[in-house]
């Protein structure tokens, strides 16, 4: 039997329940939330970077181009890679890591640039 | 003589097992080879070549490099030649630095891209053979991918900053390597920049394309196959292998091919790439979309953009 854990995300406000057994992202997008911004699902593009503020959770590996090992000790990690092992709750950090890049808020000048 | 296809595209992946899983049981390839290092080599059964995909554990995702296969060994000395004519260094590697490849050229594209060239790669044959053959082979796995077909590669866009590497890297595919554009995205004033272009080097619409983002990358490599039917299957073996799917089956107004975007399990963006689309071919005219319609152009039932496409890549 898997257990349930409720996640809070610090900015929206949104609660959605996830099991040990599934990865944050998931859980969030398959009840239709949208508070962590959704991409690859795979630890590879850095657009669901989360600072757990609460809570115990065990990781898989994650993209070093987008968490270093001192921002991982930190608490820092991609939903898509964090199991809740109790209730969670974090702030999102991602954002559109492009568009953080960039410098620049998500005004897009030139088409989707 | 000159560039005949893609031919290779070595991936970053942060988890083998689960990798190989995917590339396996979801796309329908085979393991056909693990090197020394690690790194496993993988091709798909209408493939002759001994391989197409070649996944690497690492700490991060992404592209390492990619190769185009050409028609004799003597181009490559033609193309070492006006790769560095163009003002761009060119590497000799030997032969079998790449497994089972011949000597090659080793270089990157104006937008930072390492690009491989080689005319001989070990032959090994289709899964069906070359007498009497059958249309296809028993056993085919999950989507029964045909063949590694094209990919796309993010290049830096910052016109305020006259960064358009877009533009650079596809003048280098045409001046240079000798392919053609096929279609484009302009947009700007008067459509001034271009910010995508879908470049091809035989009769598919394209084997290379590029587009403008930010930061460069990887945005996805795409596989073959034959219709509709095929790519709705494809979706359902995604489905029940619970593959991160970005955009479901769909047609893309530009090259008119039916799409399928999914992620592998590291998180490398892969598509199923269905129909011929349309013959290219050297004489056809250049198919331009305008800013207004870019959601059509990538998305067309839609004509919507999805945040990920540019947003999200490796
Ligand atoms: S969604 Fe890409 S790293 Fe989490
Ligand atoms: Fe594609």
């Amino acid at each position: 039997m898997s257990e349930f854990f409720s996640i809070y995300i610090e900015e929206t406000g949104e609660v959605f329940k996830c099991s040990d057994g599934q990865h944050i992202l998931s859980a969030m997008a398959s009840m239709g939330k949208k508070g962590i911004p959704s991409g690859c699902h795979g630890g590879g593009c850095g657009v669901c970077k989360i600072r757990l503020l609460d809570g115990t959770y065990k990781t898989e590996k994650m993209s070093r181009t987008y968490v270093s090992e001192g921002e991982e000790e930190e608490g820092i990690a991609l939903a898509c890679r964090v199991f809740p092992m109790s209730d969670i709750h974090l702030s999102v950090i991602g954002k559109l890591r492009k568009n953080i890049l960039k410098k620049t808020t998500a005004v897009k000048r030139y088409g989707f640039v | 003589m000159g560039v005949l296809r893609i031919s290779h595209i070595n991936l970053r992946v942060l988890d083998m097992t689960a990798a190989l899983k995917h590339y396996e049981d979801v796309l329908g390839m085979e393991k056909v080879h693990t090197d020394s290092e690690g790194n496993v080599y993988l091709k798909a059964w209408d493939e002759w070549d001994k391989y197409s995909v070649i996944l690497s554990e690492s700490d991060r995702a992404g592209m390492n490099h990619i190769g185009y296969k050409v028609e004799k060994d003597a181009d490559l000395d033609e193309f070492k030649q006006s790769i560095t004519d163009y003002g761009i260094e060119v590497e000799d590697i030997s032969s079998d630095a790449l497994e089972f490849v011949g000597r090659a050229l080793k270089f990157n594209l104006p937008s930072g891209h390492e690009m491989y060239l080689y005319a001989d790669k070990e032959y090994v044959g289709t899964g069906v053979g070359t007498t009497n053959p059958d249309p296809w082979p028993d056993g085919i796995k999950g989507a029964g991918v045909h063949w590694l077909d094209h990919a796309l590669l993010m290049c830096e866009f910052d016109p305020e900053k006259s960064i358009n590497k877009v533009a650079e890297s596809t003048q280098f595919m045409i001046d240079v390597l000798d392919f053609y554009l096929v279609e484009q995205v302009v947009v700007g004033p008067d459509g001034c920049f271009q910010l995508a272009t879908w470049l091809s080097v035989s009769n598919t619409p394209h084997d290379i394309a590029f587009v403008g983002g930010p930061v460069m990358g990887f945005h996805h490599c795409a596989f073959f196959l034959d219709s509709w039917d095929d790519v709705l299957k494809a979706a359902d073996v995604m489905g029940k292998n619970k593959v991160k799917v970005d955009v479901t089956p769909q047609r893309h107004g530009i090259t008119r091919g039916y799409t399928i975007y999914f992620f592998d399990p590291s998180g490398n963006r892969n598509e199923t790439f269905g129909g011929l689309g349309y013959l290219a071919q050297r004489d056809r005219p250049v198919t331009t979309w305008t800013e207004d319609h870019l959601g059509s152009a990538i998305f067309f039932h839609t004509g919507e953009l999805v945040e990920s496409f540019t947003s999200v890549y490796t």
